[in-house]
């Protein structure tokens, strides 16, 4: 009975009210203020008055496109091989033992314990075997292609492992509010094969979970900028700041802002599907449970 | 209804669970495989590397390839000397202050936030510090460049150059790690924040407890656990940040990372690519620990708050 | 209670600290001989729209169990709230011995309180939640480990003292949860459905476990529930409470036999609802063919009215072939056993379902589609207004 009426704070909660206003428009000032800045400093040319030829100036600069392609090819390479490894497990995890779950969870959880340029440092290690040990060998080649600077595959094997935590924590928050069991069961005793129960019931109830960890991945690896750089690749951020060196400041600026709202719009895509998730789990998961 | 009907409407659900770890067992079958791609990678792109380091880390080898290599503690000996221990303190100071600013910070506004009575305030707050929390790196250093530089629009119209100010200091980095930081305990404290319960507050009342002694012997020891895990992360997260220190002040302010950047590329002098390896070592055991530490108060946190 | 009397009150616990040597109950007891009586008078909440409480008048006597029952959103809850300082009224005011507390703050109220369930402090031994409102007053660790340690007796959970509570079942969580609201010996003792997350056993012995050390403790307790069983059986007397108002005050027994208003008597047991008619002068309803006299005032004559009897006031027999009732033919329509009793159902000519209890034996001689004639009581419950 207490649940239904909306519980007005009593006597004790009403004092720190000043100090929450205070608090949030300390908070929305900090947060707010370097945003607007850098935008004002982009557009605001002290000779010419307001231009936008910061913004212009962008495709002009050299490399921007190439750079950017590149960014995006290794996020999409990165998206395709963390989902291709980590649907698997992750549903394993739900229908298998402890003792495989423990090993999956401390997988995905080593890497946080390798700050990122640790694991360049080891991997500039490993990319020196090539011509140090490996010269004559067939592996030389691979570490030859490893490293091909129109597509590093190199990059591609650390992003996976860097989204590796955050990935698994969304899939793994998904499935915790499916009860796979049951619904692989219900799959499985209509006639539907292993992998049909996957992709026909599992994965359309996890569609949340999966936008939310392409978007994360997504994140991390258009903002990834310490391992592109200790081993000496040109994708879009590593860009930005060699740029900052020979262009002029207006246009780095303009670019990190342009990175910036691509970077929050895509975030805030993934946030509000989060939300929309929530709200739609439980109908969806009704009507697929019984299919 | 009758009188005798409602005594055991409570007693259905309590016989669920168990049928469900029999299940399991059915299905492990296919474990294994389902999992040897993730482990196959993993091994690969992880395991290599970090082996890799290790042994770079304790081995030395002379000029040129192909000659000797001799096994050494001598690496590690020099990373935690001079100014590579300079370094490595450098970050710890600045990510112990960065974390423990940001961990009260955090903690004010989402008590803020979970006590307006505007959801949309919440929300809102919540989609923010989603988004700012993954905006570390490059683009964060440039905004605060443009705004508090040496030419940056604040810094030119408030005359802050004048006052001393530079972005290019201790101080400044801090300031611009809140960023990403604060935004990070939101998300951490917010879940903790919700699972106190008013009855523990009313109950609270109830023994006669004022709302500070309620703070200081219920709500405070209860978020204790979260509030600590949420200060290593961030403590973790600011210590392992490169990009934005690398960005913004090149090496003006002594941090592990930038020297280990530099050892890896070479701007020292030849040979010390493995004191690199080994200060890479060092931060692998920081980190380590922040996990040691971190995982056990996540898990005494869900125990208490869930 | 107002807060110039707090310090008394505080001191009155330490001084009572000392004589440890007691037990815990006895001591108590002698302590409010007397028990508190609590008053409600014409208190109005509304939580915006919602009326929760629309100028509610009660008193509780001194150390009696009083519960009060009610549907969901009754106001059952926000008069417990009140008492306890959670919520204030707009407009009226409460009263515990004769002292108005409707302004003291809920940390003062010297009103023990049991919550629904999960209230207690996580990160504290059963032991330190019990002590934690004498740790408050800056009571000393020894008395306070003296007196966890009585009422922890005094709830049957001496050795517990060291675990935490999520080492407890929910039952002992709970009994734990009453060892606390009385550790300050309040003078008021408050249960907010303390039982109903539990399962059916536990709530069973609970039951009687809070009964018992009430009586013994002889302390003025209200008990909210919205289970008419667990009021009934375990309460001096119980408020039922409808939107917001006080229905009837009564003991159990009143409450079932002599219900002041058609909601009461629908709410507690099971009543069935005859349509019937008003006769001439209003002190008489025409129902299933029988003009059976009106208690009390009477209604206005020729007015359709329902007439509520209990299940177990109705008579039934088998209809002799051939003859038809006055009220034409009633049907068994099937039969629910209930233990001793077996529920029959009836449908009326008219459409109208009728519900009779009778013994388990006695119902076998009436399978469905059996025709029988249907005898009501000479007085009924009550007669109401015709309900669609």
């Amino acid at each position: 009975m207490a649940r239904l009426i909306p519980s007005i704070p009593s006597i004790p909660s009403r004092r720190p009210r000043f100090g929450r206003g205070a608090v949030l428009a300390v908070s929305a000032a900090y947060f707010a203020v370097p945003l607007l800045a850098a935008v004002v400093y982009t557009v605001d040319d002290p000779v010419k008055g307001v231009t936008l030829s910061a913004y212009t100036g962008i495709l002009g600069a050299g490399g921007f496109l190439p750079a950017l392609l590149l960014s995006l090819e290794l996020a999409a390479a990165t998206i395709a091989v963390v989902l291709l490894i980590l649907v698997p497990a992750a549903i394993a995890v739900r229908l298998g033992g402890s003792r495989l779950r423990a090993a999956v969870e401390v997988v995905c959880t080593l890497p946080l314990v390798v700050p990122p340029i640790a694991l360049a440092a080891g991997l500039t290690t490993v990319l020196k075997w090539g011509p140090e040990y490996l010269a004559r060998t067939p592996f030389f080649q691979t570490i030859v292609a490893l490293q091909n600077p129109g597509f590093p595959v190199v990059l591609v094997l650390a992003y996976v492992v860097m989204s590796l935590p955050l990935a698994y924590r969304a899939l793994d928050a998904g499935l915790r509010t499916l009860d796979v069991p049951t619904l692989m069961e219900a799959a499985l005793n209509n006639g539907a094969g292993r992998i049909r129960a996957v992709t026909g019931v599992i994965l359309p109830n996890l569609r949340g979970a999966l936008l939310n960890a392409v978007f994360l991945t997504l994140a991390l690896v258009l903002g990834e900028y310490t391992v592109a750089s200790i081993l000496g690749f040109q994708p879009f951020t590593v860009w930005i700041v060699n740029g900052s060196a020979s262009a002029q400041g207006p246009v780095t600026i303009a670019v990190s802002v342009l990175s910036l709202l691509l970077t929050w719009a895509l975030l805030l895509v993934l946030s509000a599907s989060g939300g929309r998730r929530h709200t739609s789990a439980p109908a969806s998961r009704n009507t697929k449970g019984t299919t | 209804m009758s009188a005798s009907t409602d005594v055991t409407a409570t007693a259905a659900p309590a016989a669920a669970a168990a049928p469900a770890t029999a299940r399991r067992r059915a299905h492990a079958a296919a474990g294994p495989l389902a999992v040897a791609p993730l482990l196959i990678v993993v091994a690969v792109a992880f395991g290599i590397p970090a082996l890799a380091m290790l042994g770079g880390a304790f081995t030395t080898t002379d000029n040129g390839p192909g000659t000797a290599v001799h096994y050494t503690t001598g690496n590690l000996t020099a990373s935690l000397q001079g100014a590579y221990l300079t370094a490595l303190l450098g970050s710890v100071k600045l990510s112990l202050t960065a974390a423990l600013i940001s961990t009260v910070a955090g903690l004010l506004l989402a008590q803020a936030v979970v006590t307006s009575r505007y959801a949309v305030l919440r929300h809102a707050v919540l989609s923010a510090s989603g988004v700012l929390a993954n905006f570390g790196g490059v683009p964060l250093a440039f905004a605060f460049v443009a705004t508090l530089g040496n030419a940056g629009v604040l810094t030119q119209h408030l005359g802050l150059d004048k006052a001393g100010w530079s972005l290019y200091s201790f101080w400044g980095l801090v300031l611009v790690y809140l960023y990403f930081l604060v935004p990070l305990m939101v998300l951490t404290v917010i879940p903790s924040l919700d699972g106190l319960r008013a009855q523990w507050r009313e109950a609270a009342q109830n023994n006669g407890a004022t709302t500070w002694q309620y703070w200081r012997h219920v709500a405070l020891p209860v978020l204790a656990p979260s509030l600590l895990g949420g200060f290593v992360l961030l403590f973790g997260s600011a210590f392992a940040a490169y990009a934005t220190a690398r960005a913004m002040v090149g090496a003006s302010v002594p941090l592990i990372t930038l020297q280990i950047a530099n050892a890896l590329n070479g701007n020292v002098f030849a040979g010390q690519g493995n004191v690199g390896l080994a200060m890479s070592l060092d931060m692998v055991v920081v980190a380590g620990l922040v996990m040691a530490v971190y995982i056990p108060l996540q898990r005494r946190s869900a125990r208490w708050l869930v | 209670m107002s807060s110039s009397a707090a310090p008394a009150t505080t001191g009155g616990t330490s001084r009572r600290m000392q004589g440890e040597a007691a037990t815990a109950a006895q001591e108590d007891r002698q302590d409010r001989e007397t028990g508190a009586t609590v008053e409600f008078r014409q208190v109005r909440r509304a939580f915006g729209a919602a009326v929760a409480l629309d100028g509610l008048d009660l008193d509780v006597r001194p150390g009696e169990l009083l519960a009060l029952l009610g549907p969901s959103g009754c106001g059952k809850t926000t008069a417990l709230r009140m008492l306890a300082g959670f919520e204030t009224p707009e407009s009226g005011e409460v009263v515990v011995d004769g002292e108005d507390v409707t302004s003291v703050p809920a940390n003062r109220r010297d009103a023990g309180m049991v919550f629904q369930s999960y209230s207690l402090f996580p990160h504290l031994s059963a032991a330190d939640n019990v002590a934690f409102g004498l740790r408050m007053r800056k009571v000393s660790a020894r008395e306070r480990r003296a007196r966890a340690a009585e009422l922890l007796e005094l709830v049957g959970l001496p050795h517990h003292g060291d675990r935490y509570p999520h080492q407890l079942s929910g039952g002992q969580q709970q009994r734990i949860a009453l060892a606390r609201a009385l550790a300050l010996r309040p003078r008021v003792l408050l249960l907010d459905e303390p039982l109903s997350a539990l399962d059916a056993k536990v709530r069973l012995a609970l039951r009687e476990e809070i009964r018992r050390l009430q009586r013994e403790l002889a302390i003025t307790t209200l008990f909210v529930t919205h289970d008419q069983e667990e009021a009934l059986s375990m309460a001096d007397r119980v408020a039922v409470m409808h939107a917001g108002r006080l229905e009837q005050c009564a003991e159990p027994g009143e409450l079932y036999a002599r219900p002041a208003t058609a909601f009461v008597a629908e709410f507690v047991g099971t009543m069935n609802r005859i349509p019937g008619r008003t006769g001439d002068d209003g002190g008489v309803v025409e129902v299933v063919g029988r003009r059976l006299p009106v208690d009390g005032p009477g209604a206005a004559p020729h007015r359709e009215v329902d007439v509520l009897v209990r299940p177990e006031a109705v008579e039934l027999a088998v209809a002799e072939k051939g003859t038809k009732g006055a009220e034409g033919t009633a049907r068994v329509t099937g039969t629910t056993f209930l233990g001793a009793v077996t529920r029959i159902s009836v449908r009326l000519a008219d459409g109208t379902l009728v519900k009779a209890d009778m013994t388990t034996h006695t119902a076998t001689a009436f399978p469905a589609g059996t025709a029988v004639t249907v005898g009501l009581p000479e007085r009924p419950v009550l007669v109401d207004e015709r309900r669609a």
